[in-house]
């Protein structure tokens, strides 16, 4: 009968109008929040935008400035500055965390890559800002928030990750007050916050992407020690020189070698710099008696460590 | 009878048009009503993602991936997945294995009802379907939000795996789903299929001949309307798809109601699939010992692997110089490759017509202009 598919049609319809009124105590048809009054529940793995832990007070932070998920961010939203004292001695923490909001896209690379589950993905969606570029770009105080917070909006899992880390170190010897951060405006001048604002796509043509395109006081000052010992040979002489390789294995690629190369093919290769040096440095910095702290390779972790303490006690510099 | 003397009209149907389902133009030229002459523009949405593969580390890429086909990025990154595995020779585990095909299927579904909710969008059928079909893809993204914390760019696969575990709780969810699909598919076929209009509108427009689908190498449901029985699922048996039963729909004629009808059939194919993967998951590791994330190389050489996304053959094409990044990183998108028998297939129909075919091939453009 022509129109019956039609009628048929219209039942369906006429059933959902009235099913959307009358629910019937079948909650889960109800699909309309009232937000901002009533907010969805959000689940546990959610993710919006990172932000830093710290454990306790801002100043023990987590985050040692090792520059892996600036280096690893697929879309490069991340810019680090480690933080250095009157002598130029790095302090295994940043004094410039600055994450753009604008180009994240909110991937989780970094968290996953972070060798010190320092990094960690917010739930937080309402993040406009009035200001398009000065706003966008969030800085170190702002992404610093406390593992009260962590646990509050993914309390399982950092329930796991404070499972896995050892017991709160005690405070950095010479704990310094977190700088304020100076606004990206004082940062820049003119000239170069406008070549920041033309973007970075805009200098794919020039060679390789510098970003951001201007270096905020990078390395101002090099101690004497680290200008000594960080001369680093070319990659093709440190074939042991990848974070892929295990342990084991890039011992037994630097057997033949000397000391300063066996302590480095035991580092964690990733020149995080948590030590002070990059891999190579401090490798140096030990073979040459000129540092005898061999616990200082954070991403090696415990085997780099008693590595090295067996090394350097054969070689009996301990 | 007299002849009136008539002209050509050249119409611009798009890129800023809803019918086009994105950034897509048509250049069409009418003879009255009837299409004479059909010209697909792409480009509007191009944003360099086979060159921006090729600056990023092999894992960098993954979650650009999710943006190729935004509807599907559990099957986009699955296909990336797979063929970097591939080149490298990881062994997934088998959890893993049905995590993916779980992930992959209910990705199937949710383009699928999205799929037909905008073909009969098309035909003026003005959102009712549509939204009955957002509502159900509501309850999956909500699935994919808890396992993989974002309901589209989801950055789930990694190589010999999946990031997160399920868990009991979420595999709960995922059955819940399943359960519940078969209803809403009845209720969607009461409310559309035997719809006069519908059939009106539908059979016998833009027939796509069996030879053309396989001469221009079309794949998905496209091509299994116009009766290729050809699914990668089938014919690769890649990951853990010779363990499922179920069968592959074909069509017979070819026309744009084969075409929503197969979505409908394949998605109930999906749901009988989903039921043996959430009974018959394993216990054990979801991603390879030997997976890692910074640091990874891949031997050199080339690789190609495919899968069968909703939309048809989604392909990856890697060639590695044994470094951290590839040399060569090249997408066969499904959507791309289906579009381009548009105008085989809209000719001599009228213009209204051209928007229901176009709408059953079902394009993204995030995947055709890359």
């Amino acid at each position: 009968m022509i129109g019956k598919g039609l009628m048929d049609g219209l039942v369906v319809t006429a059933k959902n109008f009235v099913g959307s009124y009358f629910d019937g105590n079948r909650k889960e048809r109800l699909f309309t929040y009232q937000y901002p009054e009533e907010r969805m529940p959000l689940p546990e793995n959610s993710r919006t935008f990172p932000f830093l832990v710290y454990d306790g007070t801002p100043d023990q932070m987590r985050c040692t400035a090792c520059k892996v998920c600036e280096t690893e961010c697929p879309p490069q939203c991340i810019c680090i500055v480690m933080d250095r004292d009157a002598n130029g001695k790095p302090l295994r923490r940043p004094t410039v965390f600055d994450i753009d909001t604008s180009v994240c896209m909110q991937c989780g690379i970094c968290v996953e890559v972070c060798p010190f589950n320092a990094i960690k993905m917010d739930c937080d969606f309402e993040r406009s800002q009035y200001a398009r570029f000065d706003d966008l770009i969030t800085h170190l105080p702002t992404l610093l928030k406390s593992n009260e917070y962590y646990h509050q909006i993914k309390s399982a899992e950092a329930t796991r990750v404070d499972a896995t880390r050892k017991p709160a170190k005690k405070p950095a010897a010479a704990p310094t007050p977190v700088k304020p951060v100076p606004t990206s405006t004082d940062m820049r001048t003119e000239d170069e916050r406008q070549a920041w604002q033309r973007g970075y796509q805009g200098e794919v043509g020039a060679g390789e992407i510098v970003w951001p395109p201007v270096v905020l006081k990078k390395q101002s000052a090099r101690t004497p020690l680290e200008q000594s010992v960080s001369s680093a040979p070319a990659a093709n002489d440190v074939p042991w020189h990848d974070s892929g390789i295990e342990l084991e294995k890039r011992m037994e690629m630097a057997k033949e070698r000397p000391l300063a190369d066996k302590l480095m093919a035991a580092m964690a290769q990733v020149d995080c710099q948590a030590c002070g040096y990059d891999c190579r440095g401090y490798a140096n910095a030990l073979a040459s008696g000129e540092s005898k702290d061999y616990s200082r390779c954070a991403p090696g972790e415990e085997p780099t460590k008693n590595m090295l303490e067996k090394l350097m006690k054969e070689a009996g510099k301990i | 009878m007299s002849t009136i003397e008539t002209q050509m009209l050249e119409v611009s149907l798009g890129p800023q048009h809803p019918s086009t389902h994105g950034v897509f133009r048509m250049d069409v030229v009418l003879d009255g009503e009837y299409v004479v002459k059909l010209k697909p523009v792409m480009g509007y949405l191009h944003r360099n993602h086979e060159q921006i593969g090729e600056k990023m580390t092999w894992l960098g890429s993954m979650p650009y991936t999710d943006r190729l086909d935004y509807f599907c990025s559990m099957t986009n990154n699955w296909a990336y997945a797979l063929s970097v595995e591939k080149m490298a020779g990881i062994k997934v585990p088998e959890r893993a294995e049905y995590i993916r095909v779980i992930m992959a299927e209910l990705t199937r579904l949710l383009n699928h009802a999205c799929a037909v909710g905008f073909l009969l969008s098309d035909c003026g059928a003005w959102f009712t379907p549509v939204l009955y079909a957002l509502r159900e893809r509501e309850r999956i993204l909500d699935f994919f939000e808890t396992v993989s914390g974002a309901r589209m760019m989801c950055n789930y696969m990694r190589f010999g795996g999946v990031r997160v575990d399920l868990d009991e709780q979420s595999l709960a969810m995922a059955r819940a789903i399943v359960a519940r699909w078969p209803a809403f598919l009845d209720e969607f076929e009461k409310l559309m299929t035997e719809n006069e209009v519908l059939l009106a509108r539908t059979q016998r427009v833009g027939i796509l001949p069996r030879e053309l689908a396989i001469n221009a190498s079309v794949s998905g449901p496209v091509a299994r309307a116009s009766g290729v029985a050809y699914d990668i699922r089938k014919v690769d048996k890649y990951g853990v798809y010779d363990r499922f039963d179920f069968r592959v729909p074909v069509g017979e004629t070819g026309d744009t109601f084969d075409r929503f009808m197969i979505r409908i059939l394949e998605m109930r194919e999906s749901v009988k699939i989903l039921h043996q993967a959430l009974r018959d998951i394993p216990s054990g590791p979801c991603i390879a010992p030997e997976s890692k994330l910074r640091g990874f190389k891949v031997p050199a050489g080339d690789g190609y692997g495919r899968i069968e996304s909703p939309k048809g053959e989604l392909g990856f094409y890697l060639v590695s110089e044994g470094g951290a990044k590839p040399y060569r990183y090249h997408v066969r998108p499904p959507s791309f490759v289906n579009l381009t028998i548009l105008e085989d297939m809209c000719l001599g129909h009228k213009v209204a017509d051209a928007i229901i075919i176009l709408g059953s091939i079902d394009i993204v453009l995030g995947e055709v202009d890359r």
